[in-house]
């Protein structure tokens, strides 16, 4: 039976395969050909670099910075990327110090100890020393380790006059579900050190005239940051991907801001005290965070919206709320416009404080932590800007965003009395970005 | 780099080197002449695009994607990979189903030396169901195989290093270059002032060695004299009729094929022989320049 079916089947065999001479020649030569004309251009891609420009001024002349940035990316083989990133930033101005505004003319030592600068009555105080330029290169590799399986490690550094950055990083991401999902799992490491100008101040130390010996301690401090991240990206259908993804992160060491002061008044009036009137801020050596992210792409026929919110919180009690949404509006072939709408609220930090009581001085019951730093107050803030592409020929883009960034806090917040109710400790805030971008291939 | 032993020994010859090496089961050979300080390191660089190639599509290597793929799993293949299944699919729709790179399996029954013997029949029909490119889900770049299913992309590969090599040598000023992967071959030698490459084309009988003169072209050939088995009084060939899991007949003992490329030789010389009787005339038909032995 077997023997037999076997026969069947060489008998049938003999007869050669049907295969038309003439067509032949040109098929084969054709299949030959596309073979090679695939994987000549795999050879070599070329460098994709982004060029960008961003300057971002706030009002009353506060803050100013200047931004250059530029990206590369390569695939060196198959999916086997190398990134590469510059960013410098130049700022200038001034920020507050933490200090309240005051009836009388207000005299502030530099950090370093050898000068001063004067804040007029009913003014808020700003600290206009800090001129600062940062330099921050990253590079990251990225490749399959498997079939579905990739990775990611990269290393940076930072560097300012006074604060210098060094961290690695390193992420999986495996696919599932005919990449529909794709989990992944990410840690950065990080280490920083800080010398700030004139030492690290004692902490509630009094601010002390000019040309006087100020309390510090050491000449520099460093603190350690392990972030972990975990993610999951879902698509949904054709149209809509969304990403869940959740970090923590733990900080270690000198949290606290060198330059940051809390102003000390009378426990009756809430006039500043005629002496030590401005005290260094304290803050924890530790500080955990979490967060939680989701983001939704849309994609319409067109255009494309984008939706995401975040939460956060921290043992330092701050929680922040972060909604985003942006309607990519593709109309032309080549160009797009992009609306942006962000909002961002956040709780202050249990230890923030507007100010330090006299009669806790003097009882020596100062809470063991305390900042007045506005960073740490409640506020919240609206982004509303708009992006412009275009696509140009071999590859090449533009791009021009503009966008305006108000910061709004509680001008009295908690804790607040006496003659200081008379002063908005939390003046609105509003900043201009511009930026321009150019892409081209290398 | 390489394997134990495959390692690359490089020699001077008169105005080149010579590199010579094991890759995909065979020995190789690289001939170069140009400037002395070009030589070596486009030596190494072509070495490096064999064994590449070879790591990549090997059956033998452990975890390398044709593993994958081999172990039944849905595999995404980078672009290369993606054009080579295609020139695969292609072969085997050119060949009427004869060229298959799934018909690797049954050289796990049929050993073709002295005294082999044909093997168990049921064996053979029992690894019908595991071949056939039409059983395969191939939707680019996805693929994936039935379980017991086995691609071999050795029949293609070689000659597909042979010209990924010879293209990535051209960006050396070279005054010209042999590459010789176990018989399939590609050379170069544009400048008129020096001889034209000669190739001894092997043949299974007696005969006098043919020499052939190429100045810039791919030579492949298909068949091996000394890979057959007697059986009952009958001569069996190591070409295998994926259809029926037995030799084909009445196929040539080797045919050699001379064209643009080393790939394209290899083409004409493999579908010639899955021709069996009429190899001789679909070659003549199509105007191939090639050398029939019996």
């Amino acid at each position: 039976m077997l023997q037999h079916a076997i026969e069947d089947i060489k008998l049938e065999d003999i007869k050669q395969p049907n295969i038309k001479p003439k067509e032949i020649k040109k098929a084969l030569k054709m299949a030959v050909m596309s073979l090679f004309s695939a994987s000549a251009y795999a050879a070599d891609n070329p460098w994709q670099v982004e060029t960008s420009g961003l300057l971002y001024s706030e009002s009353d002349s506060r803050v100013s910075a200047v931004e250059p940035v530029v990206s590369a990316r390569k695939e060196f083989a198959d999916e086997h990327y190398l990134n590469l990133k510059l960013v410098v930033d130049a700022l200038t101005g001034a920020t507050p110090s933490g200090a309240l505004p005051s009836n009388s003319v207000q005299t502030f030592t530099r950090p370093s100890g050898n000068g001063s600068y004067i804040i007029q009555p009913g003014e808020l105080p700003l600290d206009n020393t800090f001129h600062d330029t940062r330099v921050a290169l990253s590079a990251n590799w990225e490749q399959p380790l498997s079939d579905r399986l990739r990775g990611q490690t990269g290393v940076n550094f930072s560097q300012e006059y006074d604060f210098t950055s060094l961290g690695v990083s390193g992420n999986l991401a495996r696919d599932f579900n005919d990449r529909n999902t794709t989990l992944s799992a990410g840690i950065n490491l990080e280490n920083d050190w800080i010398k700030p100008e004139g030492d690290i101040p004692t902490p509630f130390a009094a601010m002390q005239p000019e040309g006087a010996v100020q309390a510090r301690g050491d000449s520099s401090d460093s603190k350690t940051v392990v972030d972990f991240l975990f993610g999951v990206t879902q698509v949904i259908n054709a149209r809509t991907v969304m990403q869940l993804s959740y970090s923590i992160s733990q900080a270690d060491g000198y949290l606290t801001d060198p330059f940051k002061i809390l102003s000390v008044v009378d426990d009756a009036t809430g006039d500043l005290v005629t002496t030590d009137a401005y005290r260094f801020e304290n803050r924890p050596d530790k500080r955990s965070k979490q967060s939680l992210y989701w983001q939704t792409n849309y994609r319409l026929d067109r255009d494309r919206i984008s939706f995401s919110y975040r939460y956060f919180w921290d043992d330092w009690d701050i929680k922040s709320h972060t909604l985003d949404l942006s309607y990519r509006w593709n109309f032309a072939e080549n160009q797009f416009i992009e609306p942006e709408l962000r909002y961002y609220q956040q709780t202050q930090a249990e230890f923030y404080e507007p100010l330090l009581l006299a009669s806790d001085l003097l009882n020596d019951t100062l809470p063991e932590f305390a900042s007045a730093d506005q960073r740490l107050a409640e506020f919240n803030a609206v982004t509303v800007g708009v992006k412009y592409q275009r696509q140009l020929a071999n590859n090449q883009h533009w791009n021009a965003r503009l966008a305006m960034y108000q910061q709004s806090g509680e001008g009295s917040p908690d804790g607040v009395f006496g003659s200081n109710a008379q002063f908005d400790l939390f003046p609105s805030l509003t900043a201009v970005i511009a930026q321009v971008g150019y892409g081209f291939e290398w | 780099m390489g394997l134990n032993g495959n390692a690359l020994h490089i020699n001077q010859c008169a105005g080149g080197l010579v590199g010579r090496f094991r890759a995909m089961g065979c020995p190789c050979e690289i001939v170069l002449y140009g400037q002395p300080a070009d030589l070596k390191p486009a030596m190494q660089q072509a070495y490096q695009c064999v064994v590449q190639l070879e790591q990549k599509y090997s059956r033998y290597v452990e975890g390398n994607m044709v593993a994958r793929i081999n172990a039944g799993q849905r595999v995404e293949v980078d672009s290369e990979t993606v054009h080579l299944l295609e020139f695969a699919q292609r072969c085997y729709q050119l060949s009427d189903g004869l060229f298959d790179i799934t018909s690797g399996v049954l050289r796990n029954l049929w050993r073709f030396t002295k005294d082999a013997s044909v093997p168990n029949i049921e064996a053979i029909v029992g690894l019908l169901p595991l071949i056939g490119w039409q059983k395969v889900d191939w939707q680019p770049p996805y693929i994936q195989l039935r379980p017991g299913m086995q691609i071999d992309l050795g029949g293609i590969v070689k000659e597909y290093a042979v010209d990924q090599v010879a293209q990535h040598i051209e960006s050396t000023p070279l005054s010209g270059f042999l590459i010789n992967l176990g018989g399939d071959i590609y050379v170069e030698q544009q400048d008129l002032s020096y001889p034209a490459w000669r190739i001894g084309i092997e043949r299974p009988d007696a005969g006098p060695v043919i020499t052939l003169e190429i100045r810039r072209g791919g030579v492949a050939t298909s068949g091996a004299t000394h890979r057959y088995l007697w059986h009952q009084g009958k001569r069996y060939g190591h070409i295998l009729n994926p259809k029926t899991g037995w030799p084909l007949e009445d196929a040539p003992q080797s045919i050699t094929v001379a064209s643009n490329t080393c790939t394209e030789a290899g083409l004409w010389s493999t579908l010639a022989m899955l021709q069996g009787i009429h190899a001789e005339a679909f070659l003549a038909e199509n105007s191939v320049q090639s050398w029939c032995y019996r």
